[in-house]
């Protein structure tokens, strides 16, 4: 046997020119590779500047030259599938080509696929969030941001033409297609939990990852997914009940704000012209679940940065709905059961 | 107009030509064209075009070993190569006559 005194980059590119005519019958691959070693080691002693070129690349203009077919693909059912998709977007291709304004605008679409590698990241992350159920909090913040980041390398590496493995231009395909249709229901997501409305993903992010502790609409009592303010009450004969306790079937006070000891008062209005004024229990500890709920003037004060109770002030009951509502009609036997 | 794009057409007849003066291996015959003027001309596509000429009948080959090196394969042109390449050359004459004529009358 020949010593070989091959470079080992030399065997290394002709064994990846190799692998990609893997697909051809063992005795024409071998017919096509014989003696690749010797005229690319001369080729490259002869001229020290030129570099080994795209092994594919290399390989394909090969088998082109000897006439022989593209690399045929392993057929699967979704292979076929996609393969049939790629012909069908070549041709689409070839006729937005042939028209100028289609061409101009197929140019700047191309311009932007590094916007959807980013935008692709983004959806994949948010359905992984979704499919995990992932409560919004505090720590889901650092988790999403380090899958987004993992999923952003994957997906602008994909883009790029790398780690393109067995199979994944399959994946890739599929996955556009699911990123593309979550696009939407997750745009509404997010806008929902921005409150805010103006559609910036930032603001709506940090106000969704904060609502567990400080959003309105995750605490206190809801009524229609709108925030009870005040109930009143009206006994069984229509008439309006006042100073009425109540409580959940655990016994937890119905506190319409959820309350917290040392929180500022709850502003009964939007202008915060008044506040809610918590009753007085025996034991001295006030109490937010006694209805109808009472009114106290209220007046900014800067000291406090907040409002505060006017000076004097006394706690009003505010006029309900209803003056009366019709009695119930069995109030006697009502009353009796109760004896 | 591209000039690779012309010499995919004509690469055949330019192989032909090159081995017929002499016997030659793949890189041997990329040296020689490139002499000739064909600068451009690919490794790759030299080396398939070698291939599909051989095994459409118009070439021989055969291996000789190296003592330092890996072995080289060499190309020989045969009759039908020949034959081929005598119609070619009358093909590439009338065309660029042709061609000539078309661009000078101009």
């Amino acid at each position: 046997m020949t010593t070989s005194t091959v470079a080992p980059e030399i065997a290394k590119f002709a064994a990846a020119v190799r692998e990609a005519l893997a697909d051809l019958p063992e005795e024409e691959r071998d017919e096509l590779t014989d003696g690749l070693e010797a005229d690319l080691s001369e080729s490259l002693a002869e001229d020290l500047r030129r570099t080994l070129p795209d092994p594919i690349a290399y390989a394909a203009e090969l088998r082109a030259a000897a006439g022989l077919p593209a690399r045929a693909r392993k057929r699967g059912a979704f292979a076929g599938l996609a393969q049939s998709g790629r012909d069908t977007l070549a041709d689409v291709r070839i006729a937005i080509r042939r028209n100028p304004a289609l061409a101009a605008a197929l140019d700047f679409a191309t311009t932007l696929r590094p916007l959807w590698w980013v935008i692709r990241a983004w959806v994949a992350s948010w359905v992984l969030a979704a499919f995990f159920g992932m409560e919004r909090g505090y720590w889901f913040d650092g988790a999403w941001w380090i899958v987004f980041a993992a999923f952003l390398v994957v997906s602008v590496q994909w883009g790029r033409g790398r780690w393109l493995g067995k199979g994944v231009p399959t994946l890739i395909l599929v996955g556009n297609v699911i990123a593309v249709l979550a696009l939407l229901p997750i745009r509404a997501a997010t806008d929902n939990g921005g409150s805010g409305g103006d559609g910036s993903f930032d603001r709506g992010y940090s106000a969704g990852a904060d609502s567990v502790l400080n959003d309105p609409a995750t605490k206190g009592l809801m009524f229609n997914g709108k925030p009870l303010k005040n109930i009143y009450v009206y006994g069984a004969d229509g008439k309006p009940l006042h100073q009425v306790q109540l409580f959940d079937q655990a016994g937890h006070p119905l506190d319409p704000f959820s309350h917290a000891p040392g929180e500022d008062q709850p502003c009964a209005d939007d202008g915060c012209t008044s506040l809610i004024q918590a009753a007085r229990l025996e034991t001295g500890r006030s109490a937010f679940n006694v209805f109808p709920l009472s009114l106290i003037r209220g007046k900014w004060d800067n000291e406090q940065a907040a409002t505060i109770p006017m000076p004097g002030a006394q706690p009003q009951e505010p006029k309900g709905p209803f003056l009366k509502v019709p009695a119930v009609l069995d109030t006697k036997k009502v009353s009796k059961s109760n004896h | 107009m591209d000039a690779t794009q012309l010499l995919k057409g004509v690469l055949d007849v330019a192989v032909l030509a090159v081995v017929e003066q002499e016997d030659g291996y793949g890189y041997d015959v990329v040296r020689r064209l490139r002499a000739g003027g064909l600068e451009e001309v690919g490794d790759a596509s030299v080396y398939g075009t070698l291939r599909r000429l051989y095994t459409a009948g118009a070439l021989t080959s055969y291996v000789v070993p190296s003592e330092e090196g890996p072995h080289r394969k060499y190309y020989g042109i045969n009759a039908q190569g020949r034959a081929t390449l005598d119609v070619q050359r009358k093909v590439w004459a009338e065309f660029s006559t042709t061609m000539n004529n078309l661009l000078e009358a101009s």
